[in-house]
């Protein structure tokens, strides 16, 4: 009971550091109609960010994290800039060997600059509330504060997110380019501005989830392959293009994970996280909380 | 056809393709006979020219196999490794677990490479674009694990196989660098023919037609199902040929060789030289097989490099180094 209790909260942390992953992914997915394969490495990159920030720099873990936010959020939009924009108009097999392009060669710039070693976060440059002591629960199961503090910040997120999306202006405008982004054009929205900030916010929530993932296990540049194959799992799970469905897929997904990892085998997390993809793709492309325009992809 | 492939030119190409380790071991002998007299030439070996010609030239099969799901009926492929993995490990098991002639063993890898191309190809028949992309890559991703993780399967940790036989003709064993160049340019011979006939005949026209526009096609009476079916199963079996190859030329094999990135790698190869064209595959694959050999002490340069040439490419020259003729 304490063991599947622990799994679950596992499941959990890990989800919400997926539905984190997932929803850069199908923002961009939702307006471009782009798996942006690229979207791993931003998160890679983020923990990086962070882990140069309070080591090198020794800046404060609080000012980290923004900071490396605040970095990939420059760099998504770059990314954008130099390699998607010119393509806007090209086939999409050309986008998309692109992204896979800029994939391979971001991973393999982390492994130059910071070798292929995985880096711990340093204990000393972690603030003293999360590496407190752990949270007894019912039955026997403890939960870190880490792991607590990540679940919160995830749900923070994706709070805050929802609101942006339905409340702002920019919220609407990106909606309005996610449904037919030549009739928003045509409304007056300008929508490259549109596109761009979805690749930021979308690549700032990558970075927190890659500082998360940092803190929470290692640093290293295969990192985003791993982690951005499984989120983009969940965001193909809860329907792509489909944020509410990008966050619901996430925390499943994770919780699928952790529990496979925990009963059946330890080698087969990520076999787990392609099963499903590839299950849901064939039976439900839409997902689960897609509509029925999956055809078209 | 023939016209067309004796001019001077195809000739004199062919002379240099065949005669290339007689003038590879004539380098060596000159290299022995001057050192023998004191003088130093900085040339490579044969055997490391013959064996990065070699590679350079599983890799045109493996371009070419490709070629035939992304370039001829526009689908895009990011799992061909599965199938060079499925022929690898079935030559691989067959020849050096149970000892079986490579002569069958071969075509046993080609016919199971081409079942799972079917397997995989039936439930994505209907899929098109990024979401048949994604299942590709998934596809290829679990049979890696497989390989990986199930010694009971392999008999080996890590998908290792230990000592695969070299293959044997008429009582003489082709192991020597110069039997492999000859024996990877008859397979590359062969597939070339059966791609180039491919192409030129009903159904490389019914693959040209689903590429342009899938509705279109199934309207003017192509059924889409079967012709799918074919370019997967053919695809597949090349791939796994290139894989029985590889394991019988590398003796021993581990999964390690069948990661996702050499997907990406082949694919990069046919990019390179343009979708769709056989030439352009071949080009590619030469280009990059050569370079990856040789950027091969470098590791992560290879890659970095790989990647840009994606996008370089994408960006500059959507239809590769050798963009195809329109279709007559």
């Amino acid at each position: 009971m304490a063991q599947f209790l622990e799994q679950i909260i596992n499941g959990l942390v890990l989800g919400g550091i997926y539905a984190l992953i997932a929803v850069g992914y199908t923002m961009v997915y939702g307006i471009i109609q782009l798996i942006n394969f690229a979207h791993g490495e931003i998160f890679m990159f983020g923990a990086y960010f962070a882990f140069l920030c309070v080591t090198t720099f020794g800046l404060s873990f609080w000012v980290a994290l923004p900071l490396s936010m605040g970095m990939c959020a420059l760099m998504g939009m770059l990314i954008d800039f130099v390699a998607y924009r010119p393509l806007r108009n090209a086939p999409r097999l050309s986008a998309l060997i692109t992204a896979i392009g800029m994939s391979l060669m971001l991973q393999n710039l982390a492994r130059l600059i910071w070798g292929a070693r995985w880096r711990k976060f340093p204990v000393e440059a972690t603030p003293t509330v999360l590496t407190g002591n752990a949270i007894p629960l019912p039955g026997g199961a403890q939960v870190s504060f880490l792991d607590v503090f990540i679940i919160l910040l995830a749900v923070v997120l994706m709070i805050g997110l929802n609101r942006l999306i339905h409340l702002t202006k920019i919220g609407k405008a990106m909606r309005a380019c996610a449904q037919n982004r030549a009739a928003a054009s045509l409304m007056g929205i300008d929508t490259n501005r549109v596109i761009t900030v979805t690749f930021a916010i979308g690549s700032a929530l990558g970075a927190v989830a890659g500082v998360m993932v940092g803190l929470r296990e290692v640093t290293e540049p295969a990192m985003g392959y791993y982690k951005g194959v499984a989120a983009f799992a969940a965001a193909v799970l809860g329907g792509i293009g489909n944020i509410t469905g990008a966050m619901l897929g996430g925390v499943v997904l994770g919780v699928a994970e952790a529990l496979g990892a925990g009963y059946i085998s330890s080698e087969y997390r990520l076999a787990i996280a392609y099963i499903i993809m590839i299950l849901v793709i064939i039976f439900r492309p839409s997902g689960l909380l897609g509509k029925s325009t999956a055809t078209r992809a | 056809m023939l016209k067309k492939l004796f001019t001077p030119k195809t000739i004199i190409l062919l002379a240099a393709v065949c005669l290339f380790p007689l003038v590879a071991y004539g380098s060596d002998r000159i290299v022995d006979f001057l050192y023998q007299r004191g003088i130093l030439l900085e040339i490579p070996s044969a055997r490391y020219l013959l064996r990065v010609v070699v590679m350079a030239c599983l890799y045109m099969l493996l371009a070419l196999g490709l070629n035939i799901v992304p370039g001829f009926t526009g689908l895009l492929d990011l799992g061909y490794v599965g199938f060079y993995l499925v022929g690898g490990y079935t030559a691989g098991l067959l020849m050096a677990r149970l000892g079986w002639s490579y002569w069958i063993a071969l075509p046993l890898a080609a016919i199971h490479g081409a079942l799972w191309g079917l397997l995989r190809g039936a439930p994505t028949l209907r899929l098109t674009g990024d979401y048949f992309a994604i299942v590709t890559f998934g596809f290829s991703e679990l049979l890696f694990r497989i390989v990986k993780n199930e010694e009971w399967l392999i008999g080996g940790p890590n998908g290792f196989v230990n000592d695969i036989p070299a293959p044997n003709l008429f009582g003489y064993e082709l192991y020597a660098y110069w039997q492999q160049y000859y024996h990877i340019l008859i397979l590359l011979g062969i597939t070339i023919i059966v791609v180039y006939r491919l192409q030129h005949s009903r159904v490389g026209r019914a693959w040209a037609a689903i590429r342009e526009d899938e509705r279109a096609a199934e309207s003017m009476g192509i059924n889409l199902r079967e012709y799918k079916s074919l370019a997967f199963a053919v695809s597949a079996a090349i791939g796994a040929v290139g894989g029985a190859f590889f394991a019988q030329f590398q003796v021993n094999i581990s999964a390690g060789a069948f990661e996702f990135w050499e997907s990406i790698f082949i694919l990069c190869m046919v990019v390179l030289g343009g979708l769709g064209t056989i030439k352009g595959s071949i080009l590619g694959a030469g280009i990059l097989g050569v370079l990856g050999e040789l950027l091969r002490p470098f590791g992560g340069w290879r890659y970095l490099i790989f990647g840009i040439i994606l996008i370089l490419i994408m960006r500059f020259r959507p239809a590769g180094l050798l963009a195809p003729k329109e279709q007559d």
